[in-house]
């Protein structure tokens, strides 16, 4: 029967392996011909106890299972021929000859045969012969329609498929396929000889057949879980090697000062990121703001100094295109800036109560305003208000954010309570800790929060549903001032936090080990940000009127390189 | 509750139309001699024109019953060419006859042809799509009275589709498609349901002709 596709490689593979048997059936000392016994049929059997062989220093690799997959693996990586020599060498068959004859009969569309030889094969399941006999034997089929003997086709459908008793629907969709009623091309196209071997393989026991590509799942499994295991992982997926264990050591967390930025005259109280990580902003007592531009090799200059506000500036807030900036002042105005050219767009107030707090919604039109008099308005860029909130929403000091579906609002109502507020539903959820609450961070996937609590402790939230306690980080210290943490890192798995100690603090996401305690600063450090787009990139804003920027030890001086980089891939908002 | 019997009393009822409901049902189902001899016992009287057609539809039904489905169709068409014509499905329902004789009678390749030439054009309208396929699935057993489709070989399927042809064929005629019995009888369910529906648990129940018959 012709149509048989391009597996020449596959039929050559195949004889070559069944001569190779035959070779070794003749040399060895086994008394069994070949082709006689059923035995030869069986699936192979593992090795009984007393003969057991096994490969490794644990003990808990079969050699014979060993073997075969690498066989396996040669064959599909193309070398057909080291393939069939280690079987011959090792005298460890990857399939049975049962099974090789079984695959050629089908290969050769001998459907019959291969019927009967599937019988031979000893499998445990009934079940999972017939299913096997049908898909050969719907492949007889449809060769046949192909080759227009349409009569034979119904033949075969009448007197082999049918009397299997299954799948009754896919019988009904076969006979109309002689009657040949609509071009039900999904059904007739006929698949290649070669995919049904793969189609059979699923459905046979990985001990009768092989399956695909098992070596490449067992060893893609070890790197999966290594890099899971890993407590500090923090570079990219590409750099894991099959030659040693990955671990990411604590090299890949940023720990070294690579730049101090002096550009404000007074205690700088706020840094952060913008999204795409090329930009940094920075508030201060100064009553200013500036705007630094990450440059190419990681470097950051000064692009726009923000001046206009008459009181301190507290937050800064990106619009998710980080195009605009918004600044707050205290218990002043909200301005909006464009950061390309540095200039005030709109200034925001309210005749009454001075804002507190603001922050962006996720869609870019509206922002959130938090006020003096504890309730929030949110307001359309123009200034137009669309709605507001009274009642105690918010205090005079707290950060106000919204999570990324634009549904619930953030923000500290009490002393040592967080309110999840729901614009829509109005649900109203609340964090009650047993100390006052200075600030807070959502991170970037809005599901957590971090808070930050008097008595020096942070708190890892989960906030989807109901809230719940899932993590706490100690050591930092806090005592006069408001200190911020936030998310970093590849995936953000670590907490970065200011202290009063002047030092930055750095913990494991998920253990709440404490990692590093970077000193460095000569005043207390207020707020921290790591870098979205680069995970070896921290900012830190301190009372001795710097900020710092953090990055990979210098002394691994090629690495830094290296890294420098991938840093100026990361910058350009490259994916 | 029940309706009391002693209510239909105050209705009065002609002989004359229980005569005609009784001839009507007759009629329907071409019991000739019947007709002729409750005429002559009761002297009512004798509808116009129907006995030459009676005849014709009593042969056409009986084949149509038995599975003779090609001279079914041939008689019919014999007494009014667009009878089938325009009753698409009809014709459908007579053909997939004549194929459900030709599978039980194993004559395969016949079957297969039949239905590539006959009942194939059909299949391109989807709602006899699935019809269709239903009967092509018996052509996938060698013992179609086991297969799941074995309903389709069954008398009450004939007897279905011999109905069809004859109201079909009264309607032709411009006679009454139902008899009248029937339609009393649906009348009498239609209209309890309605009250039962509209009057809750106070109505009265659901109108059960075993029941009616047994009071």
């Amino acid at each position: 029967m012709g149509g048989v596709e391009d597996e020449e490689p596959a039929l050559k593979r195949m004889k070559l392996s069944s001569k190779g048997l035959v070779g070794l059936s003749n040399g060895s000392s086994s008394k069994e011909p070949v082709g006689g016994l059923s035995s030869d049929f069986m699936a192979r059997p593992l090795p009984s106890k007393g003969d057991e062989q096994v490969v490794g220093s644990k003990g808990v690799i079969k050699k014979e299972e060993f073997v075969r997959i690498i066989a396996k693996a040669l064959y599909s990586l193309g070398y057909g021929k080291s393939g069939a020599h280690l079987e011959e060498e090792s005298g460890i068959p990857l399939h049975s000859p049962g099974v090789n004859l079984f695959m050629q009969q089908i290969l050769d569309g001998n459907w019959d045969d291969s019927v009967a030889t599937l019988h031979k094969i000893s499998l445990a399941d009934e079940s999972m012969v017939k299913s096997a006999s049908f898909l050969i034997l719907e492949q007889k089929f449809f060769e046949l329609l192909n080759g227009e003997k349409v009569m034979e086709a119904l033949k075969t459908l009448r007197t082999e498929i049918a009397p299997l008793c299954i799948n009754s629907s896919r019988i009904r969709e076969l006979s109309s396929c002689i009657v040949s009623l609509s071009p039900r091309l999904d059904i007739v196209r006929v698949r290649s000889r070669s995919k049904l071997i793969e189609e059979l393989q699923k459905l046979l026991p990985p001990t009768v057949m092989i399956p695909e590509k098992r070596l490449e799942h067992l060893v893609e499994q070890a790197l999966i879980l290594q890099r899971e295991a890993c407590p500090f992982h923090n570079s990219l997926d590409k750099e894991m090697s099959l030659y040693s264990d990955h671990h990411c050591g604590k090299d890949q967390i940023p720990s070294s000062t690579l730049q101090i930025l002096e550009a404000h005259d007074d205690e700088v109280w706020f840094v952060q990121f913008s999204h795409n990580g090329k930009y940094l902003a920075s508030a201060s007592n100064d009553r200013t703001a500036i705007i630094w531009e990450v440059g190419i090799n990681g470097g950051l200059t000064v692009k726009h100094r923000l001046t206009g506000h008459q009181k301190p500036v507290s937050s800064v807030s990106w619009s998710p295109n980080d195009k605009e900036l918004l600044t707050c002042g205290v218990e002043e105005t909200i301005r909006r800036w464009d950061v390309s050219t540095g200039k005030c767009i709109q200034i925001y107030e309210k005749a009454g109560a001075s804002l507190v707090s603001s922050t962006w919604f996720p869609c870019g039109k509206y922002i959130l305003c938090g006020f003096s008099d504890k309730s929030i308005c949110m307001w359309e860029l123009d200034g137009k208000e669309v709605e507001s909130w009274k009642g105690q929403k918010t205090l005079k000091i707290s950060d106000l954010e919204i999570t990324e579906n634009g549904e619930k609002i953030v923000s500290i109502c009490k002393a040592n309570v967080v309110l999840l507020f729901n614009r829509e539903t109005k649900d109203e959820r609340f964090i009650e800790e047993h100390q006052t609450i200075t600030s807070f961070s959502l991170s970037k996937d809005s599901k957590f929060l971090l808070v930050n609590l008097l008595n020096q402790e942070i708190h890892l939230w989960n906030i989807e549903g109901d809230p719940k306690l899932v993590g706490k980080y100690k050591g930092h210290k806090r005592s006069r001032y408001i200190i911020r943490s936030c998310f970093g890192g590849l995936k953000q798995t670590f907490i970065a936090s200011g202290s009063e100690d002047s030092q930055v603090y750095i913990w494991h996401r998920s253990s709440g080990e404490l990692i590093e305690a970077l000193p460095g600063h000569s005043g207390s450090v207020n707020c921290v940000s790591w870098n979205p787009a680069n995970p070896h990139m921290l900012a830190s804003a301190s009372d001795d009127r710097t900020i710092r920027i953090w990055g990979l030890n210098c002394l691994h001086n090629e690495y830094q390189n290296v890294h420098s980089n991938g840093v100026h891939r990361y910058c350009n908002g490259g994916t | 509750m029940d309706l009391d019997p002693r209510q239909y009393e105050n209705v009065a009822i002609n002989d004359n139309d229980i005569h005609s409901i009784v001839l009507s049902y007759l009629i329907h189902n071409c019991y000739k001699e019947s007709v002729e001899s409750f005429i002559t016992s009761t002297g009512a009287k004798q509808p116009a024109d129907y006995l030459e057609d009676m005849d014709k539809r009593k042969r056409i039904f009986h084949f149509a019953l038995e599975g003779n489905a090609l001279k079914a169709i041939e008689l019919t068409e014999q007494l009014a060419k667009d009878i089938l014509e325009n009753n698409k499905d009809l014709q459908f329902d007579l053909l997939s006859l004549h194929f459900v004789e030709l599978v039980c009678s194993r004559k395969c390749t016949e079957a297969l042809e039949f239905a590539q030439t006959k009942l194939g054009p059909f299949g391109k309208e989807p709602k006899y799509m699935e019809k269709l396929e239903d009967f092509m699935a018996l052509l996938a057993y060698k013992e179609p009275e086991k297969s799941p489709m074995f309903h389709l070989l069954s008398l009450e399927y004939r007897q279905q589709v011999a109905d069809s042809l004859n109201r079909a064929i009264l309607a032709h005629l411009n006679l009454p498609r139902y008899t009248a019995m029937e339609r009393l009888i649906q009348q009498a369910t239609v209209v309890r349901q309605c009250l039962s529906q509209e009057a809750g648990k106070d109505g009265p129940p659901p109108f059960s002709l075993k029941d009616f018959l047994k009071s």
